[in-house]
């Protein structure tokens, strides 16, 4: 067992972390073809992994709803969600579930019905709450406590308004002072940022490769 | 005495066609005003998979203006001859392709084309590899044109990309020094600064134990192949140690089936390990949601109803980092955050307790563990780090003064 | 009165974002906007694919949640593709994508009469991330046989002779995610070499900036911003226009209680 789950998984990353940066090097077409066969390979894992995600998923809303946990009722409504778009995906225009999707607009099409006005709608409400978020943020940690923090809001102020057509209307220089902080302190720090992540990333794929990090197997190292 | 008119004739005739073939004639008109092409040469495109030629030849003084270059491909000496590549007459100077042919001033004085294909008869044909190519070079300008040498090459596919000859140096020389101060780690003790968000865990975890409230571990949205997740899961596997030390209960939601079932394995042997294999509940670690903002409803839903005492986020976030932190900042719990999103460092800065930057989430795994090995790849890739500082600044300096060698080294390709 | 400045309830202050929002776009306020050059770089590539009558390959990497951003954009995108008859191949990398990048084909389809097959074609999506962008380059086929509907593509006028990533004039990812930084640019355009931008969400175009120096990226259209000085380029103004007035005045009012704060927080320094 511990071959199953520590050695072989050890012995895998080895192998396909040496292959991996090897055929980075090897324009030969040889090793082009095991790249594209290993892309295959990655993308039935990916759709593997959907499935996976569905049982998860599902499972942990069944135990939600057989216990009957507070807000037991949400677990059921992703039942109900996911029953309702399953029911169309299979009826597909009356099509049946293993023929291409069926076309027509959201007027026609159950499941772009669907799609359009739940997802799209209850997505974007999320996402648009983000402004109400940032808002209730900047106001409460932009505070000039410090000179730094006067230099750093000082920034902010000029990029927020740079970046609407507003700040051209206050002055013809805010945006240009925008696109100055965006594209020269702002990229600046991001490149040294950048750096060390790369350095970190270098090192974490050793460690892995070369087995000396096995944490992410479950557990600790050894 | 009666056959001389007649050998001089065949004579001139076979002067001719030697000369068209051979010295670059004159086509329409004769009267060689346009420049010769000189020094033309064709080999097998380098650093590639084969199936392309590269055709290269000497710039001229000056071209007319309109003046095309034309290639002619075929699989005989004898034709027939298909149009191959086209390209205006002063572009496609080798300056333009170093990595292929330098940075010297020659590259300045040179054509190339790269030949992969051509209009055969019965439609586009892709070159062949081992297969011997006859190339015939022409320009063009209005009515006039002149042609150069034939000139023969096959296309082969390469087992090195000498291109990437600068990335695999200096990927070996960091790796190395990575691996060496990991061995060196081994015989030596090795200090590490102080991560504040780092030391603040226990801190969080002894708090969640004290108020008897869960911990709740975040994930990013990024998958298993990613290294932040990776940095995420080893991180997981120190909270569930002391987690299980402490009695503390542990709820960690992925975005991700693949990133829960490691978290699960990861979870379940860090409570094997402290000696708690009962207080493991595999239902504590799900998917809380596929898409973006339904694992942050999801999630945000779990911080209200359950208000565990601390929230652990780690890895890649997008959008839904402000969403988590400000709803998880509403709650009271203590917030630690550790991400190499930079866009989103802002947001967490902002919103949480401490917060873990860059490569500090890397680093998190081995400053908790505190195992020499891991540690001394901490201290390798200090080390990158003042290499490349030193490339960079000495790099930008003798740019400054017009030396870009450095720079040269440095790009790539 | 300084401490209740000092702490505003946030209620407060969602009430004023939704009225700066709100009200503007009720309004259908224009205001006029300038492009920047990263756009007008944009532009100018597909001015060049439609001179040399190409074809671009269009790939729509997000989902419901940045549509608002994101939808836009592409509209713009597709009505400069089509008023100038460049051909248009459309695919998706984000499981949500396929029903937005959908309607907003076939809307702007129809609203130049493009036939479908001859002119634009939509393949659908694939999951694989990075690895679909791999095999785009390796073999388009191995990616996409055929297009959402099942037609091979060699069935289609418009995708018979496609056959890598190399074979498009441009690349453009409309992306919500990490598709342009960790997948189109390491598997795509620096393997393959294509000329290649993106359109992003307007947190997301920071992160771009250094592809955008290294040259790696042509252009870049960073949010609703972004998709606004387009549709000034295009010459049709439209929701991304009129969300510009909208994102003004909810800027004004974050800068304004910034500044409060900042008021509140001097005099209760000097008290």
């Amino acid at each position: 067992m511990i071959f199953l789950s520590r050695t072989l998984p050890v012995i895998v990353a080895l192998c396909f972390g040496v292959l991996g940066i090897g055929i980075y090097y090897v324009p030969h077409a040889a090793a082009q073809n095991l790249e594209r066969e290993l892309a295959l390979w990655l993308r039935v894992v990916f759709a593997f992994s959907y499935l996976l995600g569905l049982y998860s998923l599902l499972n942990l809303h069944w135990q939600r709803i057989r216990q009957r946990v507070e807000g037991w009722g949400y677990s059921a409504m992703v039942y109900v969600g996911f029953g309702l778009m399953m029911l169309f995906v299979i009826h597909n225009d009356g099509q049946g579930p293993f023929a291409p999707q069926a076309e027509g607009t959201a007027a026609e099409n159950g499941y772009q019905w669907l799609f359009e006005y739940v997802q799209v709608a209850c997505s974007s409400t999320m996402f648009s709450i983000l402004a109400f978020f940032i808002a209730s943020a900047a106001y409460r940690t932009f505070r000039a406590r410090t000179p730094e923090a006067a230099l750093l809001l000082v920034a902010a102020i000029v990029v927020m308004l740079g970046r609407v057509p507003i700040g051209a209307y206050i002055s013809e220089y805010v945006p240009a002072a925008a696109e100055w902080l965006l594209n020269v302190p702002n990229l600046a720090a991001k490149r040294g940022i950048l750096l060390g992540v790369s350095l970190g990333a270098i090192a974490t794929s050793l460690r892995i490769i070369f087995g000396i990090e096995r944490s992410y197997l479950g557990g600790g190292d050894e | 005495m009666q056959n001389k008119p007649l050998s001089w004739l065949v004579g001139l005739v076979f002067l001719g066609v030697i000369a068209s073939d051979c010295q670059g004639q004159d086509a329409q008109n004769g009267r060689g005003s346009l420049p010769l092409i000189d020094n033309t040469e064709a080999f097998d495109t380098p650093n590639d998979a084969g199936n392309s030629i590269t055709l290269t030849w000497a710039r001229p003084r000056s071209i007319p203006e309109g003046g095309v270059y034309k290639a002619y491909i075929a699989e005989s000496r004898e034709g027939p001859y298909y149009p191959a590549s086209e390209i205006a007459g002063g572009t496609n100077l080798q300056s333009e392709e170093p990595e292929t042919f330098g940075y010297g001033d020659a590259a300045w004085d040179a054509h190339f084309i790269h030949i992969a294909e051509y209009a055969g008869g019965e439609g586009v044909v892709s070159l062949q590899n081992d297969k011997t190519y006859y190339v015939r070079l022409e320009l063009h300008s209005g009515n006039r044109s002149t042609r150069a040498p034939i000139v023969t090459a096959s296309a082969q596919g390469n087992y090195f990309n000498w291109k990437k000859l600068n990335n695999i140096v200096l990927g070996g020389l960091l790796s190395f020094l990575i691996l060496g101060f990991i061995s060196l780690a081994r015989h030596r003790d090795l200090y590490i600064r102080r991560i504040g968000g780092l030391e603040a865990l226990d801190e969080a975890l002894g708090r969640a134990t004290e108020m008897g409230k869960p911990v709740l571990f975040i994930h990013g949205l990024r998958d298993m192949s990613q290294i932040s997740t990776i940095a995420a899961v080893n991180i997981l596997g120190r909270v569930a140690s002391r987690t299980a030390e402490y009695d503390a209960a542990l709820r960690v939601v992925a975005p991700d089936p693949v990133v829960m079932s490691v978290s699960q394995e990861t979870v379940q042997a860090s409570y094997f390990e402290a000696g708690r294999p009962d207080a493991f509940n595999p239902d504590h670690v799900f998917v809380a949601g596929t898409e973006q903002f339904s694992y942050a409803a999801a999630t945000e839903g779990i911080m209200v109803r359950e208000r565990p005492a601390a929230h652990i986020m780690m890895g890649y976030f997008y959008a839904e980092s402000l969403l988590l932190a400000e709803t998880g900042s509403t709650t009271g719990a203590i917030q630690i955050a550790g991400t190499d999103a930079f866009t989103q460092l802002p947001f967490f800065v902002t919103t949480c307790d401490y917060t873990l930057m860059g490569e500090e989430l890397y680093a998190a795994s081995a400053y908790l563990s505190r195992e020499p090995k891991l540690l001394g790849s901490l201290k390798g890739q200090d080390a990158g780090k003042a290499i490349i500082i030193a490339a960079i600044v000495l790099g930008a300096l003798l740019a400054t003064v017009d030396i870009p060698f450095l720079t040269h080294v440095f790009t790539p390709h | 009165m300084i401490q209740w400045l000092m702490n505003i309830d946030r209620r407060i202050i969602f009430v004023f974002v939704f009225l700066g929002v709100a009200l503007p776009l009720l309004a259908n306020v224009f205001l006029p906007i300038k492009p920047t050059r990263d756009v007008i770089a944009v532009y100018d590539q597909f001015e060049k694919v439609a001179e040399d009558e190409g074809i671009v390959l269009l790939s729509f990497s997000y989902g419901a949640s940045t549509e608002p951003e994101m939808q836009p954009m592409a509209r713009a995108i597709l009505r400069h593709c089509f008023s100038r008859n460049i051909k248009v191949v459309a695919v998706c990398l984000w499981p949500e994508a396929p029903g937005l990048a959908r309607k907003v084909l076939e809307e702007i389809g129809d609203e130049f009469g493009k036939t479908y097959g001859e002119d634009y074609a939509f393949l659908g999506f694939k999951p694989g991330n990075f690895a679909v962008v791999l095999n785009m380059g390796q073999d388009f086929r191995d990616a996409f046989p055929q297009d959402n509907w099942g037609t091979p593509l060699e069935e289609l006028a418009l995708t018979r002779d496609v056959r890598t990533l190399r074979d498009f004039d441009f690349v453009f990812d409309l992306a919500a995610g990490d598709s342009i930084e960790f997948w189109w640019i390491p598997y795509g355009q620096e393997k393959y070499g294509f000329p290649f931008a993106g359109g992003c969400t307007a947190v997301m175009a920071p992160d771009l900036f250094p592809f955008l120096q290294s040259k790696q990226m042509v252009g870049l259209l960073g949010g609703l911003a972004g998709a606004a000085e387009y549709e000034t380029l295009v010459g049709r103004q439209d929701k991304a226009t009129a969300g510009m007035s909208a994102q003004s005045m909810a800027h004004l009012i974050i800068v304004a209680f910034i500044l409060f704060g900042n008021m509140a927080f001097f005099l209760s320094r000097r008290r």
